[in-house]
């Protein structure tokens, strides 16, 4: 009685994959440059896969695609407008991605970015009619940073006091903000001087500066930048960072050595919260210069997204920011051209994501060439 | 006897090689398991003993060489061809269906036919629980079982897919001695029914009892296979490691200065009332090292975690240098120089995704000694990681690495590294040499002793009566959440503290002179 699986006919599946056959092996060690091709890999994969979309609508996937690159980066002035794209983007994603650092699940991007802009109208309404713009501006950012923190650390203290689910709290939260920005908006902030529900234009003082004239693109931008440096910096050169990191790796080893989870959760949710309303603050002074309920296009859920594909470093937030900004500025001219829809970057948003994080498992493992029979 | 066939051999491995990037973890191998034998395969961590189980059950494949099995070759490229075959492993993690039955789980691993019958599975795994023995209620589901228990179903597992040849990796280490105890008889009786066993072990103890036949390995070769009966331990360990390793350390009783620790009328209430602690009260001075010994589960985890700050105590005191710090946060301990090396390293002690060198810092981020006011010195980081390295023997590529690259050993230099580098006033350590390889051991219980001699007062809580035996000045037993007998070391027979360890008093504990 032979049981030797190679002669045994039928004995299973797995024999047939032998021959000249690849396997997964668990890598010991995943370099940088893996999680680099992971990321431009499923930004591709994504890519490629809608190209199947536009195909099915009659379309040309050359055309649609050159439409998309051209309105995204094909001209300077459309590089400026990608950038304006992203730089919310790049505060919301960095908000998402220093929580989640921590495990800890800050939801709530969207509603601290309205939390930011409200704080920086706030303290506009108060002294910019006194203030020069060189100091008012700052003191817009710190507005904002400061009502995005105190509404974000509600959610923080709920959960280091009472151990809620953030998940929960924080989403809760947008709605919450958004009411009370609602009724603002029709009663105290309402401008008098119409009939829809938004404050009057912000003075002068409160503009942020150009950084190219002649394009939109505002000093935002590189504000949003300088913070990527900071988080990283945070992140790697303080304790506090440590800890962040410390708390995300292993929470119990951490209490075990001192770290107090609770007071890192609630800091972390608290500049977390921060961070994502500055990017209210720089859409506000930025683009909108007055407060109405539309000032975000989900910043704060895409910000979420931005982070994930990121890999939650600053670096990777940046670049997924503007990839995803090019994208968005890009839609519309593809759909000027060639009618496909601009919703389309959503599904390109939504594909890419999906295999990035399939990706972040897949590229843990490694092809390896089975053994061919002697 | 057994019948024909007996002790030909049934599984052979013939040059077999097999590499991992940048180790070679199998050079070589060629050996030869006999039919109806239990086969000890020992070493120390990182020898590649689990790497040629695997290679044996068909996770991984060769990269050069032949596996035969009763004299033909096999080619396995999944666990599912070598159960088809008739070989069955029971790995080190389990892989159970918690909410599911025992019957449940024992059946779903087969496979082919569409609907299953339950109750001709269930008589059927009744023969097998009676034919060697086993005693597990089929239908309780596996969740709420001990960890040892489940490995009772793992192995149920592999005999009812119909395997000749069964290979447990490490299976004692989730035992209390009892349960070692059972697990030996059993399989001792299922050699003697014909199958045959495969045990990866790096406890000599655990070869000398139970094995016919034993396979040294080092650094991923064969050092010699043997019959039991014709080695001694000492043959075995020089074998592993590749010269004499004294495991008798040579303590040379210090004489005990100033009192340290003072615990008194200490209770801890845990959830489940299991593992609690009562009344419980031990004093320890410098350059004295006090042994908790016990069977696991007896209180020892809630009395290494009230000691370190992460439960509190409903009652008593905890007294260090002639200050309460039972009300205090962990991070107030350490300040107050009490040091810990828990028993479960990797999710008590480290954080695997850091850095080695940010793991060697933990808890002490925010010293002066590794930055100003919350800014890290990453120079400051790096020396004293380098000392650290340096100090402790720590095997691995840069300091830089990330920690989950390491072997167990080189995993507990860095805590003690970590945790000594303060020079602890008081030291609390549990179960510090679990999961060691010898080496490591010897180092381990070397470097305790030293920290003694420095004038650290040491606790330590341990399961293993050799390691209690030659390094405590005293030894206190715990028994059901309390210390139910204390005795100097001059003073110690097994005997005795066996008896406070199975719960047996009536002779109370004696006071230290």
């Amino acid at each position: 009685m032979s049981t030797d699986m190679s002669t045994t006919p039928g004995s299973s599946s797995g024999s047939l994959l032998r021959r000249g056959g690849w396997r997964l092996e668990k890598r010991l060690e995943v370099k940088p440059w893996h999680e680099v091709v992971t990321l431009v890999g499923a930004f591709i994969v994504g890519l490629a896969l809608c190209s199947i979309l536009i195909a099915a609508s009659d379309k040309s996937v050359i055309d649609s695609y050159r439409a998309l690159f051209d309105g995204a980066l094909g001209s300077r002035r459309a590089i400026y407008e990608t950038l304006v794209q992203a730089t919310p983007l790049i505060f919301t994603g960095l908000a998402a991605a220093f929580a989640f650092r921590a495990r800890v699940w800050n939801i709530g991007g969207e509603g601290q970015f309205f939390a930011g802009a409200m704080g920086a109208y706030f303290v506009s309404d108060l002294w910019s009619a006194h203030l020069p713009r060189g100091v008012m501006v700052p003191v817009l950012f710190i507005g904002a940073a400061a009502a995005g923190a105190l509404w974000a650390s509600i959610a923080g203290v709920l959960k280091a006091r009472y151990d809620t689910n953030e998940i929960i709290t924080t989403v809760m939260l947008n709605f919450i903000i958004l009411l009370i920005l609602s009724y603002l908006l029709g009663d105290l902030w309402r401008s008098p001087d119409t009939f829809y529900f938004q404050t009057v234009t912000l003075p002068e003082s409160t503009h942020l500066p150009l950084m190219i004239d002649g394009s939109r693109l505002h000093w935002g931008f590189g504000i949003a930048l300088a913070m990527a440096v900071v988080v990283y910096v945070v992140l790697r050169r303080t304790a506090l960072g440590y800890e962040v990191r410390g708390v995300g790796i292993n929470r119990t080893a951490g209490s075990y050595k001192g770290i107090s989870v609770p007071r890192v959760t609630v800091l972390v949710m608290a500049i977390s919260g921060a961070l994502a309303g500055l990017a209210g603050a720089a859409e506000l002074a930025g683009v909108h210069h007055r407060l109405q309920l539309d000032i975000s296009n989900n910043f704060g859920f895409v910000g979420i997204i931005i982070a994930l594909i990121g890999r939650l470093h600053p670096a990777g937030v940046v670049v997924s920011a503007i990839a995803f900004g090019a994208l968005v500025n890009g839609a519309v001219t593809m759909q000027i051209q060639t009618g496909i829809p601009a919703a389309l970057v959503d599904v390109i948003q939504g594909l890419s994501l999906i295999f990035v994080l399939t990706g972040a498992v897949a590229v843990r493992y490694r092809l390896q060439r089975t053994s061919s029979d002697e | 006897m057994n019948g024909p066939g007996a002790n030909s051999v049934l599984l052979r491995a013939s040059g077999v090689t097999k590499r991992f990037p940048g180790v070679v973890a199998n050079d070589d191998i060629t050996l030869e398991v006999r039919r109806a034998r239990v086969h000890c395969l020992l070493g120390e961590n990182g020898a590649g003993k689990s790497t040629l189980a695997d290679l044996f059950y068909g996770v991984h494949e060769p990269d050069e060489g032949v596996i035969e099995l009763r004299g033909e070759p096999i080619h396995m490229v999944s666990p599912r061809d070598a159960i088809a075959a008739g070989i069955g492993m029971v790995r080190q993690h389990f892989e159970l269906v918690t909410p599911m039955s025992v019957l449940e789980n024992v059946v779903i691993g087969t496979r082919g036919e569409a609907k299953v019958d339950l109750r001709t599975a269930r008589d059927r795994l009744g023969e097998l629980c009676d034919l060697y023995g086993v005693e597990v209620d089929l239908d309780t589901p596996v969740g709420d079982l001990a960890v040892g228990q489940q490995q009772w179903v793992e192995i149920l597992k592999a005999l009812y897919l119909g395997c000749e040849v069964l290979i447990l990796d490490e299976p004692t280490a989730v035992l209390t001695p009892e349960g070692i105890e059972r697990l030996f008889t059993t399989l001792r009786r299922m050699a003697s029914e014909g199958l045959t066993i495969v045990l990866i072990t790096h406890k000599l103890h655990e070869v000398m009892e139970i094995s016919d036949d034993v396979t040294v390995l080092r650094r991923g070769r064969v050092v010699r296979t043997s019959l039991t009966s014709e080695v001694t331990m000492a043959d075995l360990t020089r074998m592993m490691v590749g010269r004499d390793v004294d495991l008798d350390i040579d303590v040379t009783e210090a004489s005990r200065g100033d009192l340290v620790l003072d615990v008194s009328g200490l209770d801890v209430a845990t959830e489940s009332g299991r593992g609690s602690l009562k009344q419980v009260s031990l004093r320890v001075h410098e350059r004295e090292i006090l042994g908790i010994a016990g069977v696991s589960g007896n209180g020892q985890d809630a009395l290494f975690d009230v000691l370190v700050g992460m439960q509190p105590a409903t009652a008593g005191t905890i007294v260090v240098d002639g200050q309460d710090m039972a009300e205090l946060s962990p991070a107030a301990r350490l300040d107050l120089g009490v040091a810990s090396v828990p028993a479960d390293r990797i999710h008590q002690g480290l954080m695997m995704d850091f850095r080695i060198s940010e793991n060697l810092i933990l808890g002490r981020q925010r010293s002066d000694r590794f930055g100003r006011r919350g800014w890290l010195n990453q120079n400051d980081i790096a020396r004293f990681a380098d000392d650290s390295f340096a100090n402790y023997d720590i095997a691995a590529p840069s300091t830089t690495h990330v920690t989950r690259v390491l072997s167990g050993g080189n995993l507990q230099k860095i805590v003690m590294a970590r945790e000594l580098a303060g020079q602890p006033r008081l030291l609390v350590v549990h179960q510090p040499t679990r999961g060691l390889d010898i080496g490591a051991t010897e180092y381990v219980r070397r470097r305790l002793v030293e920290e003694r001699d420095r004038g650290a007062a040491i606790l330590l809580i341990s399961e293993d009566l050799d390691e209690l035996l030659n390094l405590s000045s005293r030894i206190a037993v715990i028994f059901d959440g309390r210390i139910v007998g204390e005795v100097d070391r001059r003073d110690a027979t097994i005997d005795r503290i066996g008896m406070w360890m199975a719960g047996v008093s009536g002779a109370p504990g004696e006071a230290p002179p």
